[in-house]
């Protein structure tokens, strides 16, 4: 009975996805909104209606709602690109894109090609109507080189020198988002990195190693920022000092003076601020939230304007719609996960399933580590809720990459 | 299911894989349900806590009314100019980056702002703001003004969801020249309170007592306010007894804050609730004329005077000198006002009506006359030849006496207060009578009075005679005591009650003070304080209270026949058979520190009035304060004779609770009528209605601001001169609003 007949048509969108897609698309505009126009009281109807076109239109354009929902159409034009051809092409150009990604890391620690928009790294390009974040595209073109890469038969993948090539492939592009400095994306390459080497059927014993060293590693770079004095530090000063906030402890050291004492002291009020702002955010809301646009801790600028609609955009959803909104969210983005481990297990062959893989590790790395910040079981990193926060690149990013997903979809085994 | 479909497959990657992310999913929804819903309410309180500040808002204090319904102690608008930060914050920031922080750069070339001195900048940037605001809005009103910097600041750090006070009650001229120059002005508006006001100044100020604006908040209150903000608080008399009752309830605003602590919204939580409005038994006319009449005895004259129904117990007056005018205590003393009342020698706060214990002197002959009675030991009819002094043995004690030698009987040594018979007849009823019977006309012991502020004077006990300073009792005590001197001390109001039971056969009443109090809230439920009630019987044989009244009458109209008239002369009023009893006491033994009364009650055949005079430092007692009593009947006398008034006519619930009703519709066509152009309505004005226009009904009026003064319902108009004009115009009364 599992015995597929002749003409039956297997389905060539996979619906449970794009339907999560679409969900999320929705949510993302209306907290957006909510975010951006508290206090917008005149509205868009009347706007529409006493406006001249060009005038309503170029008001619409600057906001970031509408932004917003021009990034998700053009991602879906991007998706269905990305489906017209098979994915072994996209494989094939691999490397171009690999390179192109790493150059536009290169080019955006350059003065005059990189901005900084305000904050203190330098982590975009300005490409007038919108400023690009070069290491959202870095991830994704990690996974597609990877998956190329690791898709060799495994009989080659047990060799050391291809094992530290694929560690080679990773370490590079995070070293250069490192630079930016962005810690949080290029963290997020690791486990990109570990898990599609995982699913490869690399050797286990280079992976333990690896993972073993790695935690060595990790671990004594923690001492050393916990304990250790400020002038030993490896990190910046401010990703030194939210881990610091991450795990509760005093940014002063004991050799400090007094007033270097009352400096560190009013710095790590500030620090924590934002996360603190979050949690009241997040906890207020209750069980079933306070509606949308009904939240205080964003229209009253608790929770600063300038993250609320992308970094922390999660705790307004928590503050305006509750546990019950929250965990809807979790919900849709568990569906988009495990319908890309669904289709890794359907791929045709090991590049798709690779590649499936990699892109439910970025799904799953940007939601947990998001929404675990807003609520400070994660230090706080500059890292996008898929599909919801602001942003035009991670909103492309993200499209093309559920675009792979149904491109391997459609070319599955059908047995 | 999808879930189990990866598991089914043996694929020990993604099964592995799936477990992950499952695990991932499942620790971000178990930490949300630990955050909002297990710990929500510790966050919802944190959210409270900072952007929620509660502020009480003043209720409107009860009035006090005297028996006709004239208000003693009123509440009158106050128009405070307030500017709202919230809405300056544009102007704050524009002031920063287009002047002061240019300035900085144009002074300090190159140098890069760091962050503490750019907040430096900002606060320099508010004050200018500000500052300037006020300068505008006071010198357009020609009361220029300039912003304390430090203050401002201050104000600004702690209080910044408040309106910030500019100007404080401008008086009526200023407030027509702010809404003809200001009133387009940004975030000022006028702003109208509730003050406290004494209409009649200085009337009656003893008995009413003073508030004090206090930020402290009472027992009852539920709420512990983030803002109190003051409120009128009784310290003295009335105001002080009866503060429970007349400060209402206050009512409690919630301010949402935004990050930056700016008003953003505000709610009322609990509307005030004005105030029990206090009818006293007070006939203020009466009390002007008892004040003008003990005014008259001497510029800075230190005394006292009751005036008291005698039937009832109602007090119509009550007075202290000197005085003072409760006013000045509202908006706070000067250093030199309070240390004018503060003056050793006069000491206006003094309220010596009920506080002041003096040796009755004379005026307690009536006690020790009736005891002789009583004792079965005095023949009204019988001479007594006196010498001219009094004697206890050859070489005892001895006591000089202005009547004089000669013969006396009983009305004849009254009406001339001969010392010698009532110590001799006092001496042979004996000490324990005489006492015991100022005990039964309850002297020694507080009246009763509902203030519960009074003194209860000095009586030795009659069980066991005993000085005060612990020695033995001796005969010349007694001798002393009957006269009024040593061993005893009154307040006025103790000889009003005292001869009040005289009058009416022998009731010691408690006196009343007030009548009714009126409950803003249920006007109809109107609560009388119960009159005429006795604290005590006399039980004195009614033939003899009617000797003593008899005497009294001769104290004051008999003439003997050599002429000589009785001592209480100067107190006869026609028409009014005034009875009385003179008495001059001693403070001291051998000093000059004299004291001196007139006690009596009037009219003769049907008494009514009980009237107390006391004064320190008098000639005597008949020729000091008989003719302040006589003053006092006289207007007693007129009251009587004027028509009767109906006691309720000045209506008691006029204002301020209706206030708070929403205007009616046939107030609104009255000002319609008046061709207003306008109508402004400020925030939180409540109390004020604000036209701008001209009467057509009146066009020869050049009226050009009117300013509708609810409180008073009347309406106060100002011409271009500010000319003050008086025109009769339907108050407009606005319901209160709320800024949303």
């Amino acid at each position: 009975m599992f015995e597929p007949t002749l003409n039956h048509r297997e389905p060539r969108l996979d619906w449970p996805m794009w339907l999560a897609i679409f969900a999320l698309m929705v949510i993302g505009t209306a907290f957006i909104y909510s975010t951006t126009s508290v206090y917008d009281t005149v509205g868009i109807w009347r706007r529409f209606r006493e406006y001249s076109w060009s005038g309503f239109f170029g008001w619409l354009a600057k906001q970031f709602y509408f932004k917003q929902v021009f990034a998700y159409g053009l991602g879906l034009v991007m998706a269905v690109v990305f489906c017209l051809f098979d994915y072994h092409k996209l494989a094939r150009w691999s490397l171009v894109i690999y390179w192109g990604s790493i150059l536009l890391l290169v080019a955006v620690l350059i003065e005059g090609i990189g901005t900084t928009a305000g904050t203190g790294a330098r982590r975009w390009i300005d490409l007038g109507f919108f400023n690009m974040q070069p290491s959202e595209f870095a991830k994704l073109s990690l996974v597609i080189a990877l998956a190329h890469f690791l898709s060799r038969p495994v009989e080659e993948l047990r060799l050391p020198g291809v094992f530290f090539k694929a560690i080679g492939m990773t370490l590079l592009p995070f070293l250069l988002i490192l630079k930016e400095p962005d810690l949080g994306s290029a963290l997020v390459l690791i486990p990109i990195g570990l898990m599609m080497m995982y699913v490869a059927e690399v050797p286990k014993r280079y992976l333990k190693r690896l993972v073993g060293y790695g935690a060595v590693f990790i671990g004594l770079l923690l001492v050393n920022v916990l304990f250790a004095p400020a002038e030993w530090q490896p990190l910046e000063q401010y990703q030194r000092e939210r881990l610091l906030v991450y795990f509760g402890r005093d940014f002063a050291s004991q050799y400090d003076t007094p007033v270097e004492r009352q400096r560190a002291q009013a710095r790590q009020r500030d620090k924590t601020y934002n996360v603190d702002q979050a949690l009241i955010s997040v906890g207020s809301g209750g069980l079933t939230g306070k509606g949308w646009r009904q939240g205080t801790q964003n229209a009253l600028g608790f929770l600063p304007s300038t993250v609320a609609h992308n970094d922390f955009i999660f705790s307004v959803i928590a503050e305006e719609k509750g546990f019950l909104g929250s965990v809807l969210l979790i919900a849709l983005y568990t569906v988009i996960m495990f319908t890309g481990i669904k289709i890794a297990s359907q791929a045709r062959d090991r590049l798709g399933r690779l590649l499936a893989i990699g892109v439910v590790v970025i799904f799953f790395s940007h939601v947990f580590v998001n929404i675990g910040m807003n609520i400070r079981i994660m230090p706080v990193t500059g890292i996008p809720l898929p599909l919801i926060s602001y942003g035009g690149t991670s909103v492309l990013c993200t499209l093309i990459a559920a675009g792979i997903l149904q491109n391997i979809y459609i070319y599955r085994r059908f047995y | 299911m999808l879930i189990v479909d990866q598991l089914k497959r043996r694929d020990p990657h993604l099964q592995l894989i799936s477990l992950g992310v499952l695990a991932g999913m499942f620790t971000l929804i178990a930490g949300l349900w630990y955050h909002q819903v297990i710990a929500a309410s510790g966050y919802r309180a944190d959210l409270e806590d900072q952007t929620l500040r509660s502020v009480r808002v003043r209720a409107i204090r009860g009035k006090i009314l005297d028996r006709n319904g004239n208000p003693l102690a009123d509440n009158r608008p106050s128009y405070n100019l307030n500017v709202y930060l919230e809405d300056l914050r544009r102007n704050f920031r524009y002031e920063y980056t287009n002047s002061v922080r240019k300035e900085f750069y144009r002074e300090n070339p190159g140098k890069r702002l760091t962050r503490s001195a750019a907040d430096l900048l900002q606060r320099e940037a508010r004050y200018r703001v500000v500052s300037n605001i006020l300068y505008q809005v006071s010198s357009r009103i020609d009361q220029p003004r300039i912003l304390m910097e430090e203050d401002f600041h201050r104000r600004y750090l702690n209080e910044r969801t408040l309106p910030l006070l500019l100007l404080k009650d401008l008086p009526f001229p200023q407030v027509a020249r702010y809404l003809e120059t200001c009133s387009t002005l940004p975030s000022v508006a006028l702003d109208v309170e509730p003050t406290r006001y004494y209409p009649y100044g200085s009337a009656a100020a003893h008995l009413l007592g003073y508030v004090r604006l206090d930020k402290a908040s009472t027992e009852d209150e539920t709420f512990a306010f983030t803002y109190p903000l003051v409120d009128f608080k009784g310290v003295k008399g009335l105001e002080l007894a009866l503060d429970e009752q007349l400060r209402g309830r206050p009512g409690m605003k919630m301010v949402l804050v935004n990050h930056l602590a700016y008003r953003q919204s505000e709610e009322v939580w609990q509307t005030p609730e004005p105030g029990t409005n206090v009818v006293l038994t007070i006939d203020i006319e009466i009390q002007r004329a008892t004040e003008r009449a003990l005014a008259t005895v001497r510029p800075d004259v230190r005394g006292a005077a009751v005036v008291m129904d005698c039937n009832n117990g109602d007090i119509l007056a009550i007075a202290s000198a000197p005085t003072y005018d409760p006013n000045t205590f509202v908006d706070g003393l000067t250093p030199e006002e309070w240390k004018s009342l503060n003056d050793e020698e006069l000491r206006p706060l003094f309220n010596r009506a009920v506080y002041g214990a003096y040796p009755p002197g004379s005026t307690f002959k009536i006690v020790s006359g009736l005891a002789a009675l009583e004792a079965g030991v005095l023949n009204p009819n019988q001479i007594y030849r006196s010498k001219g002094f009094f004697q206890i043995g050859s070489r005892g004690r001895h006591w000089k006496d202005t009547a004089g030698a000669g013969d006396f009987d009983f009305r004849t040594a009254f009406a001339f207060s001969s010392n010698p018979y009532f110590q001799e007849y006092g001496l042979l009823a004996g000490p324990q009578k005489v006492v015991e019977l100022a005990k039964r006309f309850g002297l020694g012991e507080p009246t009763g009075l509902v203030t519960r502020q009074e003194a209860s004077g000095y009586l030795p006990d009659h069980t066991r005679l005993r000085k005060r300073d612990g020695n033995r009792w001796m005969d010349g005590d007694t001798a002393n005591l009957c006269i009024g001197q040593g061993e005893i001390t009154v307040t006025p109001l103790q000889m009003a009650v005292l001869t009040s039971a005289v009058a009416n056969n022998g009731k010691v009443l408690i006196p009343r003070l007030i009548k009714e109090l009126h409950p803003l809230d249920a006007p109809d439920a109107a609560h009388a304080l119960p009159a005429g009630q006795v604290r005590k019987e006399v039980n004195s044989r009614p033939d003899h209270l009617a000797l003593i009244r008899r005497a009294m009458l001769d104290d004051v109209e008999y003439r003997d026949r050599s002429g000589r008239r009785a001592s209480g002369h100067l107190a006869a009023v026609k028409g009014m058979q005034v009875c009385g009893k003179t008495g001059t006491a001693q403070i001291r033994s051998g000093g000059k520190d004299y004291v001196t009364w007139f006690v009596s009650f009037a009219p003769y055949s049907n008494p009514k009035y009980a009237v107390v005079v006391v004064v320190e430092e008098g000639a005597s007692g008949g020729g000091t304060c008989a003719p302040v009593a006589r003053q006092i009947y006289e207007a007693l006398q007129k009251r009587d004779n004027a028509p009767k008034r109906n006691p309720q006519e000045a209506s008691i619930n006029s204002t301020p609770e209706s206030l708070s009703r929403p205007a009616d519709l046939h107030r609104l066509r009255a000002i319609e009528s008046a061709n207003i152009s306008h109508l402004l309505l400020h925030r939180h004005a409540n109390l004020v209605g604000v036209s701008h226009g001209r009467d057509t009904a009146r066009p020869y009026l050049d009226v050009e601001f009117r300013i509708f003064d609810v409180s008073s319902s009347d309406v106060h108009a100002w011409d271009r001169e500010h000319r003050l004009q008086s025109v009769s115009f339907t108050a407009f009364i606005r319901q209160p609003f709320q800024i949303t």
